[in-house]
């Protein structure tokens, strides 16, 4: 079982990857550390972890001039104690249009899918945390304008001196992935049930076993098939390939989004979004790619009979069903009131209040 | 002039002496020189090359065609041995996967010792130390695709796609584990040269032979195989057969746990 094999990462070796002669300071991130059962995770050789960088990318997060107007800042559609939502169906930057996807957890990016935003059209957080920078609706700000602004601020070119040795579009963008990188939530109740430290109560554990379950009416195992998108222990997209993506059966074939299509051009990847990690999950609400269900109860009631048929929703969701009747007409789970509502308990030991309200996470103009 | 040709024989011994001292040195030097050998998997289904998503092959054991939409497999504890020595690759989990995009699934196997090998070794699944284990070691990734749960372990090979009857698609979903599953082949190499610097080998990977072996299976009466052990064991007696080396007379040997 997995037990309390919290590791401390060494990141002395990660800092000493980089090369940048002018980088006055690579102080190795204090405190870093990740549950064992997290596995695995890389960070880019040319932007190692930090100190330096991730207290400037901190205060980048928070800084309004990133936006044309100086009225929003990433911190305004990803706010800490929503876990880095905005609790709108979708977000809202300068232009008042809202914008087409719901604003994602921030929460564990270190790990699951390498590619970011609802299609997975960047390849790195780096290459992510520029494009809202710029795009008109959202913060309509000129990457020129915005490293003369932060130049003409001592503070802002001590702290990239410091961090990277100049001040530019590319390290405002490692500097906003490092931060980014950071965001670990790992001391939910699950987390601590995981470590071996308490019990979950038995409705919660009723809804664990159902969402780590794909159901087997032949062995007689009642599951939700959450764990077919969802891993065990992160809760989020897997990260090997595409299979972090998947079509969740939202809509019917021909309403069906490009989603990833638009990245890779296969026809078998219509429809297909990123699986986000439900750490937190009962403070992310609205839920979906388009934030169309409001509440946990609307979501369960999709995936037990709401489930709309196309030619990329995958076989695993068409088979899963705890009857046995796959195949014969409407795909649905067949869970009943009181497994939903046991799942939803579950769902609930993923929130964890120290990363909604960690001071190394929260706004650093607040606290000056 | 006896003088000169004296000398001149003088100088002949001592270049045919370095010339075999060089020749001596290059091969002890190219001996000592690692080999990479590049494991090639050919994905077929029967005599056709996969191709994903196109309802083109024959239900092995009944009416209607299936489509493959995801095949992939866990392949682990690969070794070469002859009489010389043996060569065993470290953290050796590879998951072999077919998405399509490439002609096959390649493993490399970097720095391997240049020896007289008679035979590869490798499982098909996970051993049952690494199947109860949590650590990521090689492709193993509890939160991966392959992995179910921490209780039951890694899906040693997953099928997933769809049986089309007439108008009716019925789901196949073919997640073959536990431990039991786990199967150890040994090939001949049979003289299969691995002494050039990039060697390779290929192996056929025939998704048909999962379902027809000693039993052939009908996937409108068996479209899921999950938890069920006997189901899963009745897939796992194929592992051997489907994948197979494609040089030629190779013996082979695979036994049951």
């Amino acid at each position: 079982m997995a037990r309390a094999a919290s590791i401390a990462v060494l990141l002395a070796a990660l800092a000493a990857g980089g090369c940048d002669e002018r980088r006055r300071a690579a102080t190795p991130l204090p405190g870093f550390s990740a549950p064992f059962v997290f596995g695995r995770f890389q960070v880019p050789a040319d932007n190692p972890l930090t100190a330096e960088a991730v207290a400037l990318g901190r205060r980048l997060f928070y800084d309004p001039r990133l936006s044309a107007a100086g009225t929003v800042s990433c911190s305004t559609c990803h706010i800490q104690r929503l876990a880095f939502t905005d609790g709108r169906a979708t977000s809202v930057g300068v232009s008042g249009r809202p914008l087409a996807f719901n604003s994602m957890t921030l929460a564990n990016l270190i790990w699951g899918p390498q590619r970011f935003f609802w299609n997975g059209r960047a390849a790195s957080l780096e290459e992510q945390a520029l494009v809202p920078i710029e795009h008109a609706d959202e913060m309509a700000q000129d990457l020129g304008r915005l490293v003369a602004q932060l130049s003409a601020d001592a503070s802002y070119r001590e702290l990239f001196e410091t961090a990277y040795g100049e001040t530019s579009p590319d390290t405002i963008a490692r500097a906003l992935a490092s931060f980014v990188r950071t965001l670990i939530s790992s001391n939910s109740r699950y987390d601590q049930f995981l470590r071996g430290e308490i019990a979950l109560e038995a409705q919660e554990e009723l809804g664990r076993k159902l969402f780590m379950a794909h159901p087997d009416v032949k062995v007689s195992l009642r599951g939700a098939n959450c764990i077919d998108c969802h891993s065990q222990f992160l809760t989020g997209g897997f990260s090997a390939r595409y299979d972090g993506f998947a079509n969740n059966g939202l809509d019917d074939e021909e309403h069906l989004q490009p989603g990833l299509q638009l990245v890779t051009g296969s026809p078998a990847h219509r429809g297909l979004f990123k699986v986000p990690s439900l750490r937190n999950i009962a403070l992310t609400a609205p839920y979906m790619h388009d934030g169309r269900f409001t509440t946990l109860e609307q979501v369960l009631d999709h995936y037990d009979r709401g489930i709309q048929n196309s030619s990329t929703l995958s076989p695993l969701i068409v088979e899963a069903d705890n009857r046995g009747t796959a195949g014969e007409g409407r795909i649905s789970l067949h869970l009943t009131p009181e497994e939903k509502a046991a799942i939803i308990a579950f769902l609930h030991t993923l929130t964890d209040q120290d990363f909604v309200t960690a001071e190394r996470f929260s706004d650093p103009f607040a606290h000056k | 002039m006896n003088r000169v040709r004296k000398a001149t024989l003088r100088m002949l011994v001592l270049l045919a002496l370095a010339a075999a001292l060089g020749l001596a040195g290059w091969w002890l030097y190219r001996g000592a020189q690692p080999v990479e050998l590049t494991l090639y998997f050919h994905p077929f289904v029967g005599p056709e090359p996969l191709v994903l998503n196109e309802s083109r092959y024959p239900n092995p054991g009944g009416e209607g065609r299936f489509t493959v939409r995801d095949f992939q497999f866990l392949l682990s504890n690969i070794r070469l041995s002859g009489a010389t020595g043996a060569y065993v690759e470290s953290d050796s989990y590879h998951l072999v996967r077919f998405d399509g995009d490439d002609p096959a699934a390649v493993i490399v196997l970097h720095d391997v010792p240049r020896r007289d090998y008679e035979r590869i070794e490798f499982g098909i699944g996970v051993d049952a130390a690494a199947n109860r284990s949590l650590t990521p070691r090689g492709d193993l990734d509890p939160n991966g695709r392959m992995a179910w749960t921490w209780e039951v372990g890694y899906k040693f090979v997953l099928f997933e796609g769809a049986l089309l009857r007439g108008t009716a698609s019925v789901p196949l979903v073919y997640h073959v584990g536990f431990d039991e599953s786990y199967r150890p082949i040994s090939t001949d190499l049979h003289g299969e040269p691995l002494d050039s610097r990039q060697a390779r080998l290929d192996f056929r990977v025939d998704i048909l032979r999962l379902f027809q072996g000693a039993t052939t299976v009908d996937m409108a009466a068996l479209p899921a195989v999950k938890f069920d052990r006997a189901d899963a064991a009745l897939l796992a007696r194929n592992f051997a057969a489907m994948v197979t080396p494609m040089w030629p007379d190779a013996a082979r040997t695979s036994r049951d746990p």
